[in-house]
């Protein structure tokens, strides 16, 4: 029995297929997706409604469980408790079916690349075809776009010289233009900060005027000079613990992580309350309860 | 070891049992109708001046997801988006969401055209409004800056997950005058909201955006499980520090050595981590 189940798995799921079997695969993909989804939307709202609620339990509960249940044989002094060698055994298919299901995911997130590539012609394309105020940057996408979707086939479907050309060209769009205007935005961060840094720190209060402070120490026991600073002080003893570079380690450590951390705890239990409704579909509000 | 992390081991039993007992049991008491109160949250309670204040401008809105996907995160998104473009939508302002990635593109689309028509007019959907830019991080960023610029934007939300564009956002926001409320559970970007906006929510305050919202029960129940949750997890934090004080004080009274050796086979081995 368990030989036929994984005769029909490995016929369904292959772990790698080549030749023209491949187009079969991918077909048959794109049938049974196309087929599902036909299936789903001809479905009356009301029992929809009950799928997609299905679906999400489901797919939490395969999660919950991988997580869960344990991935050894439970012992109990020297024997182990009936029927967690099974359990285990289970959990550990889990655990090994879950690179094929974040496939799934990635596969299914795919198609909504196109829809939002639509979303970007259907507003540039506007732009271009009503002249509106700034029409030559939707046509500056346009030429990008395509440019750059073209010689990425060509540098890898070509060969010979036209293949180097294609690379080289692909090379200067993306090292030269795309990852040089990723690093300017990026490099606009240090000005922000100062600007920022200067509103935040203007004492107004109370608690301006801490965090001024605090923010005061810490920089200056981050960097040379404030080492120098204290350097007066001794390097060990009860003394020490005044240096700046220590009051910086003693503040980093202590008082902010212990922030951190509460606020993460504080997150973690929304996540997990959060994580709940939706997995139990008891998610109100937005488009969780509405007619699918 | 490797496997007690990786796993859930029975601490994860115990721990994780009795926070989604709670939650749901607080559900439950609040679909029962049980009156429950929730403190004020300034970052929330100033929806209504922001969106008053593009209505008297009469200049858009912009809400802006970070680059959330369809997670958690970028569902609680959703959700707060959701009545901010209710309350816009009731005073015929425009929403422009600006979004990074395809998937939850499709989704706020939905939201979108499902608020407008919840507040009565779905004529007033724009679809170009809300806008797939780019899954690049900074080409996302400089989308967002450029629309903020053009639109003259009288408002923004900053609401989902941030790394580095979140100082880049806010900052621009700032220069062209926007009133602007943040929240992200994205803790090292919070500082760079609280620098540069008017308004930001901390931590799981973020969670309990919807539903101090939208007052439903269910969400409500939902948050006051939370905080009892948060007890819990307070009193294992303060157990831990008991039991990591006595461990200290071992080597100077031996007489504890047993008292730990229970407190480290009973509890603290199922924490695995730094100690």
């Amino acid at each position: 029995m368990s030989n036929v189940l994984h005769r029909i798995t490995n016929t369904l799921f292959p772990v790698s297929v080549a030749g023209p079997r491949v187009w079969v695969y991918i077909g048959a993909a794109i049938v049974v997706g196309v087929a599902g989804l036909v299936a789903l939307m001809s479905t009356p709202p009301r029992y929809r409604k009950i799928i997609v609620m299905a679906i999400t339990f489901l797919g939490g509960l395969f999660f919950s469980l991988e997580f869960l249940l344990p991935h050894e044989a439970v012992q109990v002094g020297a024997r182990a408790v009936p029927g967690s060698a099974g359990v285990a055994r289970f959990a550990e298919g889990l655990t090994n079916a879950k690179p094929s299901v974040a496939d799934w995911v990635m596969i299914i997130g795919s198609f909504t690349l196109l829809l939002g590539t639509f979303n970007l012609f259907q507003m540039h394309g506007k732009a271009v075809r009503k002249k509106t105020a700034g029409w030559y940057n939707s046509l500056a996408f346009f030429i990008s776009f395509f440019l750059i979707m073209t010689m990425g086939f060509l540098k890898d479907g070509l060969s010979g010289p036209a293949q180097t050309a294609s690379t080289q060209l692909f090379a200067i769009l993306f090292n030269g233009f795309v990852q040089q205007l990723d690093a300017t935005m990026f490099s606009l961060i240090a000005f922000y900060i100062v600007s920022a840094a200067y509103r935040a720190f203007r004492v107004r209060s109370a608690e301006a005027g801490l965090m001024m402070g605090t923010a005061g120490i810490i920089m200056l026991g981050l960097v040379p000079i404030g080492t120098i600073l204290t350097n007066w002080l001794p390097h060990s003893g009860p003394l020490s613990g005044l240096r700046l570079e220590n009051i910086t380690y003693w503040l980093l450590t202590w008082p902010n992580m212990a922030v951190q951390r509460a606020i993460e705890f504080g997150l973690a239990v929304g996540w997990l309350a959060m994580s709940l409704r939706i997995w139990l579909s008891l998610e109100r509000g937005s488009f969780f309860d509405r007619q699918l | 070891m490797g496997r007690m992390t990786e796993f859930a081991n029975p601490a994860t039993y115990v721990v994780e049992g009795l926070l989604v007992f709670l939650i749901l049991w607080k559900i439950l008491s609040a679909r029962r109708g049980r009156e429950l109160f929730i403190r004020r949250i300034p970052g929330l309670s100033v929806l209504d001046e922001a969106v008053g204040r593009a209505t008297e401008m009469g200049r858009p809105m912009l809400y802006a997801p970070g680059m959330s996907g369809l997670d958690i995160v970028g569902l609680q998104s959703m959700a707060i988006m959701s009545h901010v473009i209710k309350r816009a939508a009731a005073y015929s302002t425009r929403v422009i969401v600006p979004l990074c990635s395809p998937v939850l593109y499709t989704v706020a689309e939905e939201v979108a055209k499902d608020a407008y028509a919840t507040a009565g007019v779905p004529e007033l959907f724009i679809p170009e409004d809300i806008r797939y830019l780019t899954d690049q991080q900074f080409a996302w960023a400089s989308g967002v800056v450029g629309i903020q610029h053009r639109e003259k934007i009288a408002t923004a939300f900053y609401f989902g997950a941030y790394a580095a564009e979140a100082l880049i956002l806010a900052e621009n926001g700032q220069m062209v005058g926007a009133i602007q409320v943040a929240g992200t559970p994205s803790i090292i970007q919070i500082p760079f909201f609280l620098a540069a906006c008017d308004y930001t929510i901390i931590g799981d305050e973020y969670y309990a955006a919807s539903a101090y919202l939208s007052r439903e029960p269910t969400l409500l129940g939902s948050l006051v499980g939370q905080d009892y949750g948060k007890l819990v997890m307070i009193g294992l934090v303060l157990i831990g520090v008991v039991g990591v004080t006595l461990a200290a004080l071992e080597t100077r009274y031996h007489w504890l050595h047993g008292v730990n050796d229970v407190f480290q086979n009973c509890f603290l081995r199922y924490f695995p981590g730094r100690r």
